[in-house]
């Protein structure tokens, strides 16, 4: 150890550090151990999720052949997924499902979360967990659990029919695209609640308290203080519910019905009864880029709104 | 170094930190390829076989011959179509047996990834229906069969008679009401509505690969899109729907009325004038299948008697071995739609025909289409 305490300037090679050349090079080299440290999780994502998304993109310019594939590039797929009106109608069908539902969670759990943030004084991690106590259940059974209350025997119509509002049970309820809207708003509530409760607690309550000295009332305090400064909640929220619900497959699958099927739907008959893997796979490349692209506008017509309000 | 070594070296209190990270390095190799160990240990002990297949088919009742002799059951895994069953072991899942039905039977034999039947090692293989086993391509070539039948039914109109105004005689227009939009079900996959499709549109079944027919069947299936509440592979939603009312015709399988009936909703399993859609499923032994020996004996199993009187009285559905029925009178066998002389049925409905993988994949992508409102 005593040499390389005094060696620390240029370093001759002696027979000791040839020997432990590997050993010394990441204990210096902050670039090395960071990336040891880092390795497992890199080793994880390039096996599970670059190397799948790389054979993905692979697949989406062969062709099926049979049962096996055509592995010559074409743009075929593309072609298909753009003259065929199908693709578009389920992409378009997607984007209108989980944006309603988008716009409806956020809405929904911006006042609770609100209220937590700033009308909540002891015990806010109870209320946190109170409110994502739903969330501790699977996925599956809280779709199901829909089913339940939105079906032809379900809570709401057995209810409605009791209390005699209605003849007979209402059956837009279930199988359709507002079973699919009302169950995504819910399904997806705690990515909505948990970043908008940590953006708005983190608010500097004395900026409220200047406004209101300056003579902002309450609205006017909402919109020029709050709102700007809990926009990337907003902003968080918006993009961990739009994007996995518009791939979403399990609730329209379920509760959709004929006509509430999305596009996740559609990919998932490509890589199993309709057995086109490579039709799967470019419809998948194709959300992806819509989402992307969707995405990046969002950002920037945030980012804008966000400039005028302050 | 061994855990003895360590011990005393902990005792003398001479431990060297090299020699401590090597143990803590052999008990980390030791936890990671421990869940291996039991795996391999487990499968040398049990080497029960595994067999692949629809659910509901994972049930002690049919296995009681086997079960009786080894004291448990065969291992099993799950599928919910035959579709999705062949693409994942075409993908290099390997079972023992596997859950086909007729209509597939070409393409499964076509990947090559199974091995015919040896007849001689089934003792129930004398009292198998004849005319089940003389099913379209299940000959090798050689005498032998790949699908050893197991069984068979009809697809076909389960309907609330309380609720259904039926107007002359019963017919696959009962699914194409206008009096009842919305409130009529309907099974998701080609393979049986696409075929109830060509009945419905007067398609003969020989003819079906045609262009023509494509056309008449798909006319009938945008006609009926609108009508129908919900496609679902799960029969126990369109049981459901039902028993509630929510749908007063729905297009099931033999079991879902004869569970609706056993459970008292007055509920009948149509006989279309036009014939119902028949079919036959069996079991075919993977050309890798690890067990084969206890293969052949879960298959006997599912051929016994036992097997058979179970499946005939709680799931409605027909056997083949013909010794199954001999404790039914004709009377229930009439009122489950079956009969002893299975020719007689599928010579009344119409009988599913085997074929290519690329009309299999038309079909498909046909129905999805006219499905999606396309």
């Amino acid at each position: 150890m005593s040499d390389a305490v005094s060696t620390q300037g240029s370093i001759p090679p002696t027979q000791t550090e040839r020997r432990n050349g590997l050993g010394r090079l990441i204990a210096r080299s902050e670039v090395l151990r960071g990336y040891l440290m880092l390795s497992p999780a890199m080793i994880i994502m390039i096996i599970g999720v670059l190397m799948p998304f790389l054979i993905l993109v692979a697949m989406s310019f062969w062709t099926r052949d049979g049962f096996d594939f055509d592995t010559t590039l074409t743009l075929t797929n593309y072609g298909r997924a753009i003259d065929e009106p199908i693709f578009g109608a389920f992409l378009a069908r997607s984007f209108w499902v989980s944006g309603i539902a988008t716009v409806a969670t956020v809405l929904l759990c911006y006042p609770m979360a609100y209220y937590v943030a700033f009308h909540v004084h002891r015990n806010k991690m109870l209320w946190i967990i109170m409110m994502t106590l739903p969330f501790w259940t699977s996925y599956l059974l809280r779709v199901f659990a829909w089913k339940v209350i939105l079906g032809y025997e379900g809570v709401i119509n057995s209810s409605l029919l009791t209390a005699g509002v209605i003849e007979a049970p209402l059956e837009f309820l279930l199988y359709s695209q507002t079973a699919v809207i009302i169950t995504l708003a819910h399904a997806w509530a705690a990515f909505a609640i948990l970043p908008l409760y940590v953006s708005l607690e983190k608010i500097d309550r004395s900026l409220l308290e200047a406004a209101a000295d300056l003579g902002d009332g309450p609205t006017k305090r909402f919109l020029r203080i709050t709102l700007p400064l809990s926009l990337p909640g907003v902003i968080s929220a918006t993009f961990l519910i739009f994007i996995p619900t518009t791939g979403d497959y399990i609730t329209p699958a379920l509760l959709g019905g004929p006509d509430g099927a999305m596009i996740g739907n559609l990919i998932q008959l490509q890589f199993g009864a309709v057995n086109n893997w490579p039709m799967g796979a470019t419809l998948s490349i194709i959300l992806m880029l819509w989402i992307a692209a969707v995405a990046l506008v969002f950002l920037f017509v945030t980012r804008k709104s966000k400039e005028s309000l302050i | 170094m061994d855990i003895i070594d360590n011990l005393n070296a902990v005792k003398r209190g001479k431990l060297s930190r090299r020699a401590f990270n090597r143990s803590l390095f052999a008990a980390g190799v030791g936890l990671f390829s421990a869940p291996l160990l039991p795996r391999r240990a487990m499968a040398a002990e049990g080497d029960h076989p595994t067999f692949f297949t629809w659910g509901g088919y994972d049930i002690a009742e049919i296995y009681q011959p086997y079960e009786a002799k080894h004291g448990v059951l065969p291992n099993f895994s799950i599928f919910g179509g035959t579709e999705e069953a062949l693409t994942k072991m075409r993908g290099g899942f390997v079972v023992d047996a596997a859950h086909p039905c007729n209509v597939g039977l070409k393409r499964w034999v076509d990947s090559g990834l199974f091995q015919p039947v040896d007849t001689s090692r089934l003792a129930n293989w004398g009292d198998v229906m004849p005319e089940l086993v003389a099913m379209e391509g299940n000959d090798n070539g050689a005498g032998r069969p790949w699908m050893v039948p197991f069984d068979w039914g009809g697809t076909s109109i389960t309907y609330r008679t309380d609720i259904f105004e039926l107007e002359g005689e019963e017919s696959w227009d009962m699914l194409w009401d206008q009096r009842y939009a919305g409130r009529l079900g309907s099974l998701a996959s080609g393979g049986d509505a696409w075929w109830c499709g060509a009945i419905k549109a007067g398609v003969d079944f020989k003819d079906i690969a045609s262009d023509e027919a494509f056309e008449r069947i798909s006319a009938v299936m945008r006609e009926q899109r609108p009508l129908i509440r919900v496609y679902t592979d799960d029969t126990t939603t369109l049981e459901q729907a039902l028993a509630s009312g929510e749908m007063a015709a729905a297009m099931t399988w033999n079991s879902s009325a004869v569970l609706l009936q056993s459970e008292e909703v007055p509920v009948k399993f149509a006989k279309p004038k036009e014939g119902q859609l028949t079919w036959v499923c069996g079991i075919m032994i993977h050309k890798d299948a690890p067990n084969l020996d206890k293969t052949y004996e879960m298959i006997d199993a599912l051929l016994s008697v036992e097997t058979g009187q179970f499946m005939i009285n709680d799931y409605g559905y027909g056997h083949s071995n013909l010794k199954s029925f001999d404790a039914f009178d004709d009377e229930t066998l009439v009122s489950l739609g079956l009969s002893k002389n299975p020719a007689e049925i599928l010579g009344e409905g119409h009988f599913m025909i085997p074929q290519s993988q690329d009309w299999e994949t038309r079909m498909n992508e046909t129905f999805e289409m006219i499905k999606a409102g396309f």
